[in-house]
């Protein structure tokens, strides 16, 4: 055991310290060594890099790093999203990144729900997209302080969107966005991308990697077999980072692969393997084409019900998503430019985390699910009817003078559910550049003497239209079916249209 | 989804009593302990044992990871190598499935045959069987200074030499055994690639000397 120290190949007056105890923690490519005070990791190359690889690195802890810090929310980028390498340091021939540490949430606090044998394993993210391991009978079935709910991969689902939204809009490419490259905690809802020294440069450091299996764009695979230098070859880029980021999202959400299917394309294991996520890719829940539909038979016991597309499709993630999941598996599976954008998917999951409602089934392991518009809308994953009476809140905003116009926004309500400032106002979008005031309720709802009511808490101007009834401060309004509610009387107010389901 | 079969032949005749047997015991179960640590081997691998002293039995049938329970074994009698090939034989013909138009079949099975001794039966009957049902990768294992590994060298290009039939190496040896199903359920998992070499595994620890 010693402490090594390291000067900074960007700033030789930096330098870094690790200890070296012989056996460092072995990733795919580097060998991780941590720091004495365990602040931050040394990373090293196990091979010596090239000069354009070298080169890469450099940017990515300069150049790139300076682009966060100085653009918008650099903190939420920096501490909630990435874990981007800081610095650069060489030994013995050796390049080395430093890495700020992995937070303590992204380790199992119990694992397994049987024994400690993953305790304070890294919660990659494969742990939660596979069916078996929340299967209670699985005998090594996580323990289910550690799944989280429905809400939670909702979140991470947000996070790695802004993520890789964020990698785009400075011109970057993942080009190996996997399960293996994000944490996350579905306890604290929260995911961090890692292992970002292999970002791609487009046109200027080609990939070193085509990716992983599950992930890899059709259209990568289907030119794998062609020369570097053949302009008919196509390397991951940023279109393929939308492939994988939907295929990320969809596991996520539905824990099953979206083109893992029943249909044999060859004989051959490699090569069907390379035609099943290759040129003959196939969405398993296309409406029309039921070539690669899941044979239920041939599942495992354990992946009987998210493993089967049919207890639980892809249309139980809402009208928003569901919309992406088409693009994105049906029309642009084979058209790149197709494929939703980063910012769409964001959107899309936060809109429809607005028309997700509680399960009242208490034991229920999702606990929340999408309103489906049905007349007898029930739970998908317990099967609990909703009880009682549905309030529908439609989103409006004021096109000119009287005139109201539909955002295409849906509020379900429910009990003690918090209205805010981007429901209440078009000027604050939600995204990660809101401040903490911005995330303060200005309203809530709540099922009170047999009613349905809007509590205001921060708006001003808001007012019940059908009455003409101002409704100030700590004032409340009961909702009923064909009622308009402003919101607010400042530019921007949206209007919120009312309806009464499920009577 | 595809099967990685792993099959795991022991040599369990008298010159494995003691230490070496109890160290071999040992060896599975750190090995299905660490396995269960990653959850694409969880999700991948399927692990068989077959060990062989005066006949050769399969002790445990392919079974997933999370089901496998390790029993136990005893040395006694000899070595009945051949009679293991045979009877691995069967079992790849019978327990891994292979594609067919309806369904999956499983990736190329991995087999480690380790002894520390030769065969006291006719060892190439069982392999003319064998060699004509393989398509994985068999790993050989000459553990200690009694093991014969000219016999081992004829079945397969890769085998590996253990100096020593102590508990320290072959806890090491599993140890390698260990990573390499990791490494090839990774690959299978991330690449699509089977893995059909010694070179493509770990390398081993500096006690284990590849020897072909």
């Amino acid at each position: 055991m010693q402490i090594v120290k390291v000067n900074s190949i960007i700033d030789a007056s930096r330098y870094y310290e690790y200890v070296d105890n012989g056996s460092p923690k072995q990733g795919g490519v580097k060998d991780v060594y941590f720091s004495p005070d365990r602040k931050y990791v040394v990373a090293f190359f196990r091979t010596p890099l090239d000069y354009n690889q070298k080169d890469r690195i450099k940017r990515i802890v300069t150049l790139y790093l300076e682009n966060i810090k100085k653009g918008n929310a650099p903190d939420y980028f920096l501490q909630d999203i990435y874990r981007w390498p800081y610095d650069a340091v060489e030994r013995d021939g050796k390049t080395g990144v430093i890495v700020p540490i992995y937070d303590s949430r992204f380790f199992f606090s119990k694992g397994y729900g049987v024994n400690d044998n993953i305790k304070g394993g890294e919660k990659v993210g494969k742990w939660f997209t596979a069916p078996s391991f929340r299967n209670k009978q699985y005998p090594l079935s996580l323990d289910s302080s550690e799944l989280g709910d429905w809400i939670s991969y909702f979140q991470i689902a947000i996070s790695i969107s802004r993520g890789v939204k964020k990698m785009h809009q400075m011109g970057l490419a993942h080009s190996d966005l996997s399960y293996n490259n994000v944490l996350v905690d579905p306890v604290t809802k929260s995911a961090n991308i890692i292992d970002l020294d292999g970002l791609v440069v487009p046109g200027l450091f080609p990939p070193e990697v085509i990716g992983t299996a599950d992930f890899i764009a059709p259209e990568v695979l289907r030119t794998k077999h062609l020369k570097l230098s053949d302009v008919g070859r196509i390397l991951p880029n940023q279109r393929t980072d939308l492939h994988a980021l939907a295929v990320l999202i969809y596991m996520y959400l539905l824990r099953r692969h979206p083109l893992r299917g029943g249909k044999i394309w060859d004989l051959d294991t490699e090569k069907d393997e390379l035609m099943a996520m290759g040129e003959k890719a196939l969405f398993v829940e296309h409406p029309n084409d039921k070539t690669n539909q899941v044979k239920t038979d041939q599942l495992r016991k354990w992946e009987s019900f998210w493993g089967n597309p049919e207890k639980i499709p892809y249309t139980a993630t809402g009208p928003y998503l569901s919309e992406l999941f088409r693009r994105a598996f049906i029309d642009g599976l084979h058209n790149p430019m197709m494929r939703p954008i980063a910012n769409e998917w964001e959107t899309a999951l936060l809109k429809t985390v607005d028309l997700i409602q509680p399960c009242s089934n208490t034991s229920c392991e999702e606990k929340w699910y999408v309103f489906d518009n049905t007349d007898k809308p029930a739970c998908p994953f317990c099967g609990t009817p909703h009880k009682g009476t549905l309030p529908v809140a439609d989103l409006y905003y004021k096109f000119k003078n009287d005139i109201w116009k539909p955002e295409g926004h849906r509020l379900m309500i429910y009990h003690n559910q918090y209205l805010f400032k981007w429901h209440a106002s078009r000027k604050v979008i939600r995204n990660e550049n809101l401040g903490p005031e911005d995330k303060k309720p200005v309203g809530y709802f709540v099922f009170h003497q047999h009613k349905w009511v809007l509590v205001n808490l921060a708006l001003d101007g808001m007012k019940d239209l059908v009455t003409q009834q101002e409704i100030p401060r700590n004032a409340m309004v009961e909702l009923t079916s064909g009622g308009k509610i402003l919101l607010s009387n400042e530019e921007g107010g949206r209007l919120l249209y009312i309806t009464i389901t499920n009577l | 989804m595809r099967r990685l079969p792993v099959y795991l032949l022991l040599d369990t005749s008298g010159s494995m009593s003691g230490e070496p047997i109890e160290a071999v015991k040992n060896g599975v179960q750190m090995m299905i302990h660490s396995l269960r640590q990653n959850p694409q081997a969880i999700e991948t691998a399927f692990v068989s044992i077959i060990t062989f002293d005066t006949t050769a039995i399969q002790v445990i049938p392919l079974t997933d990871l999370a089901s496998f329970q390790m029993v136990d074994l005893k040395a006694r009698g000899v070595t009945a190598m051949g009679a293991a090939l045979h009877l691995l034989a069967d079992k790849l013909q019978n327990e891994v499935a292979s594609t067919t138009p309806e369904q999956k079949g499983d990736w190329k099975p991995l087999v480690f045959i380790m002894t520390d001794g030769g065969p006291t039966d006719d060892w190439q009957r069982g392999h003319n069987k064998l060699k004509a049902v393989n398509k994985g990768l068999i790993v050989g294992c000459a553990a200690g200074h009694g093991a014969d590994d000219t016999v081992l060298k004829q079945i397969t290009n890769s085998v590996v030499r253990l100096d020593n039939a102590d508990s320290e190496s072959i806890s090491k040896f599993f140890q390698w055994v260990t990573a390499s199903i990791s490494t090839t359920s990774t690959k299978v998992e991330e690449s699509g690639k089977e893995v059909t070499g010694l070179e493509q595994l770990p390398p081993p620890p500096s006690k284990l000397v590849i020897i072909a």
